[in-house]
């Protein structure tokens, strides 16, 4: 049987499933080229794993909360501005440096986004995800731009074809297949070149999912700067996953910072291991066997 | 010998364990957590094995019981250790069901001649399905176990002899019955066959009951106490091999860098039973 006989909506249905077909394919073709066993990074550098999330802009938010969390840039209102104790000596990496420089004079949260002078300093974070294979760099983006080229040469190839034919035949009603083909070469270009690669989607999974028990207590992280944790969860999750009156500055600094939903409870986000936990008490992973039965008496192990 | 020092992975400390890997040598976690994970956590598991070493810690097999240990729940740990590659795995000398029903408790066993027999096939039978075999680790009591009849060094001397075993030596355990039964640690440990003592865990407790039956329980929720520490130096002075010390702690987290210090304490309190190790070769040598 030619496909190309087919009559109209029998052809269309064929295409569809054409296009199903070659656009999931391609699909399966770049994450398993770009698949791989997660390269050993710094998974505290807050600043790598922003950038990874959403690139310099997270990143520049990170930095802004970060500083403004251990009381080195003061906020008023949706300004933000250097505190008056504070250097650009106070800290070590360049990207605080670079902040606390600019904020000097007083500015939005958003006035950084366009910074030439903070444009190297983030490129730097993306050239160490490039070269660990999180982010395409321009080998990546060229074998996606072949794929991508195959498959609009297919859909479009066959496409086009059967309108020719059409046409050859005194048919015009071709205007759902012309539309089918649009819809088709461009669901092909959305998949075809995702802002990470797979090894680096598959990392940031897997960042967030050992972050997971600070986003499960967001709500008893303190400000202050004192750990490690709101900067974290800010790397990990985004703006919206500080929660709590105390980070309220972040929702005004960055009204679009939305709280996100998604649940990430699980083996790492319980805070009592296998099982024990009664009352006040939090008994730990070591706790027990299977199950708490009549309560922990001491872990024991 | 280049001993190494860790923590209990526990999520709420996932911050500061991650931002202190240059100071952590390896990480503890529980592996009974992931038996039932999902794909994404046991892959994220992977990652972390990817960035430190990682070594596994069992708390449901119920390695001290006449009854065979539940092979599923071997298999499950073999998946694991097939999964992460841990330098080791561990398990407790201890029961935690019995008749059908969890007892929810690492419980001591009684220390006589059928337990150790059991908990021997016990560790056969881990050291088949896994591959290789678990270290075991003594645990904490608040009663001294009925119907033994040996105490619980030459009890747990015998099984790591018998099952050439190594020993996870948990130091506050130990410390923790020395003073509820009122023996002396220091003697426990010159009992221990030096040769098998491959890791230790270091925690804190504390004391509950009225007085008169006070006794001092293993919560992990509190600081390693000083003696703890003092332990760690003699079984430096004794340990023949490099030593894994691993800190616990589950709850009422401090600081990361309170348990830095912990760590690096326990650092200096192992390298000085070390030099004393050492001062004694060097007599011998001389003599």
């Amino acid at each position: 049987m030619n496909p190309f006989d087919l009559p109209g909506p029998e052809f269309l249905g064929f295409y569809l499933a054409l296009a199903a077909i070659v656009i999931l394919g391609s699909v399966l073709w770049r994450r398993a080229a770009e698949a791989g066993s997660a390269p050993r990074i710094d998974l505290a550098d807050p600043y790598l794993i922003a950038y990874l999330r959403g690139g310099a802009n997270e990143m520049l938010c990170v930095g802004l909360v970060s500083l403004i969390d251990r009381g080195l840039l003061a906020v008023n209102g949706t300004q933000i501005q250097r505190a008056p104790n504070a250097t650009p000596n106070s800290v070590r990496r360049p990207i605080e440096k670079a902040l606390l420089e600019i904020y000097e004079k007083p500015g939005t949260a958003t006035s950084i986004f366009d910074d030439p002078g903070l444009k190297p300093i983030c490129d730097e974070h993306k050239e160490t995800l490039e070269r660990n294979g999180l982010l395409p760099d321009a080998g990546v983006a060229q074998a996606r731009l072949v794929r991508l080229i195959f498959a609009c040469c297919l859909l479009g190839g066959v496409g086009v074809l059967k309108i020719m034919i059409a046409l050859d035949r005194g048919r015009t009603n071709i205007q759902f297949l012309v539309i089918l083909i649009i819809v088709a070469l461009g669901v092909a270009i959305k998949f075809a070149s995702p802002r990470l690669t797979e090894k680096g989607a598959t990392l940031l999974a897997d960042i967030r999912t050992l972050y997971a028990g600070l986003k499960d207590r967001a709500y008893s992280i303190r400000p202050g700067g004192a750990t490690l944790d709101a900067l974290m969860l800010t790397a990990a999750f985004g703006m919206g996953a500080l929660a709590g009156e105390d980070f309220a500055y972040t929702r005004t600094l960055f009204p679009r910072a939305k709280s996100s939903t998604s649940s990430l409870s699980s083996s790492w986000g319980s805070s009592c291991g296998s099982s024990c936990s009664s009352g006040s008490s939090s008994c730990g992973s070591s706790c027990g066997g299977g199950g708490c039965g009549g309560g922990c008496g001491g872990c024991g192990g | 010998m280049s001993d190494r020092f860790g923590l209990g992975w526990r999520p709420a400390l996932a911050a500061g364990i991650l931002s202190n890997l240059d100071k952590i040598d390896l990480v503890e976690v529980i592996a009974d957590d992931f038996f039932h994970a999902a794909k994404r956590e046991r892959r994220a598991l992977r990652t972390l094995a990817s960035q430190t070493a990682v070594t596994l810690h069992g708390v449901s097999l119920g390695m001290a019981s006449a009854v065979p240990v539940d092979s599923r729940r071997l298999d499950k740990m073999a998946r694991l250790c097939g999964e992460v590659g841990p330098v080791s795995w561990s398990e407790h000398l201890a029961f935690v069901r019995g008749g059908g029903i969890e007892i929810g408790h690492l419980a001591a066993p009684p220390r006589t001649s059928a337990t150790i027999d059991g908990t021997l096939a016990n560790l056969a039978r881990a050291r088949t399905i896994v591959g290789f075999a678990p270290q075991v680790e003594n645990v904490a009591t608040l009663i001294d176990p009925p119907g033994s009849d040996r105490d619980e060094a030459t009890w747990i001397a015998e099984i790591i002899r018998e099952a050439k075993s190594d020993l996870l030596l948990d130091l506050h355990n130990l410390y923790a019955n020395a003073l509820n039964f009122q023996f002396d640690p220091f003697a426990f440990i010159a009992r221990l066959p030096a040769e098998r003592i491959a890791a230790i865990h270091l925690a804190g407790g504390k004391w509950i009951g009225a007085n008169g039956a006070r006794r001092l329980l293993d919560d992990h929720l509190h600081d390693v106490p000083d003696p703890v520490y003092d332990l760690l130096a003699a079984v430096g002075e004794r340990a023949t091999r490099s030593l894994t010390v691993i800190l616990e702690r589950d709850g009422d987290f401090p600081a990361i860098d309170c348990l830095m210090d912990q760590l690096e304490r326990a650092r200096q309190a192992l390298a000085q039973g070390r030099l004393r190790l050492a001062c004694k070769k060097g007599e011998a040598a001389t003599a």
